[in-house]
């Protein structure tokens, strides 16, 4: 309850107020009087004279390095061909002008220039990159073209070539969608923006910020002087994880093949190298692409956009083997001394399985097994592993889900379990797919990234880490605004010994006599690896050969590179895949190439080291296999 | 809730229908800034309005409803409640043109400093309520709500926006006029702010010591900072008395006006109704602050009359500093004019303070049960 009490009295203070507010609004309404009525001439005719025009100026965009500082990406001047439709006179003449000067279709001239509607005061984009002859030929006509202006802009540039097209990106016009989105609200029609790979997700770093310059233009919209120029803001530069002599020797390894090349670095999960064929070539994107360019490159059967490193999937064939060996392993199912007899077949039910060597391997054990890749051994220790414990110990190594690495569309390829194929096909497992799911055939399915970051986990001791292609990011005065670490997913819950043993034998697979993959032996350090071919289902004879797979990681000892191959109808990986892995640790530790050419004749099913050739020198003594 | 028949009697319909007004003359100035804008970001600038003015609606119906003396319970935590939001805002708030403003809310943003324009008034009002004086107010009685205004000026410095925080503090020392304060401690104050204004410069942003610098000599930098005023008074000045026209603005609709459907909408509505236009408006604010005046005197208890004449300040302040900042007479400092400028949350918010206008009106015969 408010008491009633005896008002203060305030009238001098309303008195007050009231005075500054009629005071306060008179100056304004003054104020007006002043500017409209007795200056509003003069303010007109600044307003008419104030033929002042914004043009935007692109910022510089952030380069991209390699890991030790090699230009990947910059940027060159480009010209691009604006028009201010408020200062264009006469619409017919000058679609007829630009007909003549550039070497553009009609009808798309005329599609831009229908566009004006949208603001008469803002520069209408034409044509981007206009080359150094239509520059010419406008810069002599431009007088007779009130309107047209022409503006410098960075433009990507590659000056190593196009290295990694497929993680580094391309630019390109922002679409309608995009601008719709909200995403980009520094943009406008007719701006550039990243539409792939690195250039895309890091599109906001390396974007920078627009700058205007102001001309001052007559009344016939023609430019008279330069007033003044806001400076955009450069990008920032961003350190990619790749290694350009990798890159390269990578996919010139692939080159006229189609297929995919990951090397890593086992110790952080950094990504070296991503390569994968066929490629196209990014500059293309910065400059005009006709209609039939683009259909010509979306309608390749070898679909060249597709980075099949990360969103192809194959059957991981025989590599999927250490999956195998290192679960029946920790499972207790075999030790290093458990043998299987191989005959060559394996009866199950009233199916028969074959080993690849029809002759068979005899008395098998688990070093022999992988080192020349017995199927009839793996057979047995899967049907006794059982589906579901083999997707397990397959979801530790990350198979089955995208590794995460910082690239749109990743695939997450395919572990098959009981419940799956319940859910799928509304069937049961049925144990005879167990056998070929064994040897990596079957529903099995992996990207090339996928076994890359698996065989880094063997090499380092078991720890998964995140592949990442970004090192850091840094302004354009140098100034570290960003530095990615390793993110390590999990640590595989087996034991240190099981992953030496594994280790070991994809050592004797390279190294030993018989191995399959005695085609990537290196002189100097010891590599170790495994070979791998994956079924392609359903191509019949023509030309429907297997795919070729190869994983390997060097030096056994202290494994600085991990490297997963596949090339595509290789046929079997010790051929096709082990020399392509091969020159990726020789470009890796600067070794000089000796006797090239050996072991290339091997295949999986017969393995090299056949007695009419040398056999290597050994690198290593057998003791120096022995890592702790 | 019985609905008194005083009440409707005594309903203020003028004030209600001034606002109806203003607000209607700014979507249309926004309908008209909307058409210059390029960038294809979805829904309009005014439909956006329209829609934030149907909330304020529910809002201002809202603060009707209760009598207005339960603000005296919550004008405190309020307070907190606002000084709360600000350091929110400062941490998790929204970056729009450099200034961490917004605290996104879904489908708007919503700026907490809007909100501190009312706590403060509320809570000065309740302050001065409960320390009622028949005389005027020393050091002693006037430092714990200056604290306040300048935590809360401080916080909204911080994001930068020194346009509202120079506001709050412009309140504060209206209120403070208002409630009479001591000679000597005027004396004591002004001779400290002599001091202490030199030193507050080295604590302003660069860009805000621009503006100042620029704001004294615009001429010396017609592209830089100083283009913002230059522009703006060619737009105002070349409307002349009878304007160009709706949609008609070259200035406006050049982009040459830069924010020109927030701080500088009027500029595009004087240049495009000219004088008479620019008088009409600037008539219907002083009628506004008026009206606020007039509900202050007229209202029933002291709480009720700084409330009013609290809110009656936020409306001068702000009208006073946006227009001035328009024709070049206060510096750019960025202060939305109320109903005129896109904004949400200052749609909002000065659609409560004018609810709590009419509360305040409706109310002041009626004696609390």
């Amino acid at each position: 309850m408010l008491e009633q009490r005896e008002p203060i009295d305030f009238s001098k203070q309303f008195l007050i107020t009231t005075v500054v507010i009629l005071a306060a609004f008179f100056a304004l309404t003054g104020r007006f009087w002043y500017l409209q009525i007795l200056k509003g001439d003069h303010f007109k005719k600044m307003a008419e004279n104030n033929r002042v025009r914004v043009l935007p100026v692109p910022p510089a965009r952030g380069i991209l390095f390699d890991r030790n500082g090699l230009m990947l990406v910059n940027s060159r001047p480009s010209f691009n061909l604006y028009v201010i439709p408020d200062d264009v006179q006469d619409w017919d003449l000058l679609k007829e002008q630009l007909t003549r000067l550039l070497d553009m279709e009609p009808d798309l001239i005329e599609r831009r220039l229908a566009q004006k509607k949208a603001s008469p005061f803002q520069p209408l984009p034409i044509k981007l990159d206009i080359t150094s002859e239509e520059l010419g030929r406008l810069e002599t006509f431009k007088y007779m073209m009130p309107g047209v202006y022409i503006e410098v802009s960075p433009q990507r540039n590659y000056p190593l070539g196009p290295v990694a097209p497929h993680v580094i990106g391309y630019l390109g016009e922002i679409t309608p969608e995009q601008l719709k989105s909200g995403k980009y609200p520094e943009c406008r029609l007719g701006d550039y923006i990243g539409q792939w790979g690195l250039e895309k997700e890091y599109q906001k770093d390396l974007g920078g910020i627009k700058g205007g310059r102001y001309l001052e233009v007559d009344a016939r919209g023609r430019e008279v002087q330069v007033l003044g120029v806001q400076e955009p803001t450069a990008g920032n530069n961003l350190v990619t994880t790749l290694d350009w002599d990798l890159q390269k020797t990578a996919q010139e390894a692939l080159q006229g093949r189609a297929g995919a090349v990951v090397a890593l670095d086992p110790r952080s999960g950094e990504v070296l190298a991503m390569a994968s064929s066929p490629a196209f070539d990014p500059s293309t994107f910065t400059r005009k692409l006709t209609a039939k360019d683009w259909q010509t490159l979306l309608s390749d059967p070898l679909k060249p956009f597709q980075n099949r490193a990360i969103q192809g999937q194959y059957p991981p064939g025989s590599t999927y083997k250490m999956v195998v060996a290192l679960a029946a392993l920790e499972e207790g199912l075999v030790t290093p001394e458990t043998t299987f007899y191989c005959n060559g077949t394996f009866l199950f039910g009233n199916r028969r399985f074959s080993c690849w060597r029809k002759g068979g391997h005899g008395s098998v054990n688990l070093h022999k097994a992988i080192v020349q890749s017995c199927d009839v051994y793996f057979y047995n220790v899967g049907l006794r592993l059982g589906v579901d414990r083999l997707a397990r110990y397959a979801q530790y190594f990350g198979l089955g889900q995208p590794t995460g690495v910082a690239l749109t569309s990743e695939k997450g390829g395919l572990i098959p379990t009981s419940l799956w194929k319940l859910k799928r096909y509304k069937a049961p497992w049925h144990p005879g797919e167990t056998v070929s799911l064994s040897i990596g055939q079957g529903y099995n399915l992996v990207t090339p990234l996928q076994m890359a970051v698996l065989t880094a986990a063997l090499a380092n001791g078991g720890k998964v880490y995140r592949p990442y292609l970004v090192k850091k990011l840094f302004s354009p005065q140098g100034r570290i605004l960003k530095e990615f670490s390793p993110v390590q997913l999990r640590s595989l819950p087996v034991k240190a010994e099981h992953l030496y043993l594994i280790r070991k034998a994809m050592a004797g697979v390279v190294n030993e006599p018989g191995g399959t993959g005695y085609a990537c032996r290196l002189w100097g350090i010891t590599a170790a690896g495994k070979t791998g071919t994956a079924q392609v289902v359903g191509l019949g004879k023509k030309g429907g050969r297997d795919h070729a797979w190869f994983v390997a990681f060097a030096p056994l000892e202290d494994p600085k590179l991990a490297v997963a191959v596949l090339v595509e109808h290789g046929g079997h990986g010790g051929d096709a895949a082990a020399p392509i892995a091969r020159k990726l640790f020789q470009a890796y530790f600067h070794l000089i190439p000796r006797g090239s050419g050996t072991g290339a004749s091997s295949t999986e099913e017969t393995p090299s080291g056949e007695e009419n050739q040398t056999p290597p020198t050994p690198s290593v003594r057998p003791e120096e296999y022995r890592v702790d | 809730m019985w609905i008194d028949r005083r009440f409707i009697q005594n309903f203020n319909w003028s004030l209600l229908l001034l606002m109806i007004i203003l607000i209607s003359v700014g979507v249309i100035n926004l309908y008209s800034a909307s058409q210059a804008g390029t960038e294809a970001k979805g829904t309009p600038v005014y439909l956006k309005q329209i829609l934030l003015v149907g909330v304020g609606f529910l809002a201002l119906m809202a603060v009707l409803w209760f009598d207005y003396h339960l603000l005296l319970s919550l004008a405190y935590p309020l307070l907190g409640f606002s000084v709360f939001l600000l350091l929110t805002v400062l941490f998790v708030g929204k970056t729009v043109s450099g200034s961490q403003r917004w605290l996104p809310l879904g489908l708007f943003s919503f700026q907490p400093s809007e909100l501190a324009k009312i706590a403060l008034v509320l809570a000065l009002a309740k302050y001065f309520y409960t320390h009622e004086k028949n005389g005027r107010y020393g050091f002693r009685e006037l430092a714990l709500p200056f604290g306040l205004a300048l935590l809360l000026a401080g916080l909204i410095m911080k994001q930068p926006d020194l346009g509202t925080a120079v506001l709050l503090l412009l309140i504060c020392f209206s209120v403070f006029f208002f409630v009479g304060v001591a000679g000597k401690t005027l004396i004591v104050s002004f001779s400290g702010l002599a001091v202490l204004m030199p030193i507050s410069w080295f604590f302003l942003k660069d860009y805000q010591k621009k503006r100042v610098l620029i704001f004294l000599q615009p001429e010396t930098d017609p592209l830089g900072a100083g283009y913002h005023i230059l522009q703006s008074k060619i737009a105002v000045g070349s409307g002349g008395i009878w304007g160009k026209g709706f949609l008609k603005g070259t200035q406006g609709q050049l982009r040459f006006l830069p924010e020109h459907h927030t701080d500088f909408a009027f500029s595009l509505l004087a240049e495009e109704w000219g004088f008479l236009g620019a008088l009409l408006v600037v008539t219907l604010f002083l009628l506004l602050v008026l009206w606020a005046l007039n509900i202050a005197r007229q209202s029933r208890d002291r709480f009720a009359m700084l409330t009013a004449y609290g809110i009656g300040a936020v409306f001068f302040w702000q009208s006073v500093i946006n227009i001035g900042m328009v024709v070049g007479l206060v510096p750019v400092v960025g202060v939305p004019l109320p109903f005129i400028s896109y904004g949400g949350s200052s749609v909002i918010v000065s659609m409560i303070g004018i609810g709590l206008l009419l509360n305040i009106h409706m109310r002041r015969f009626v004696i609390q049960s």
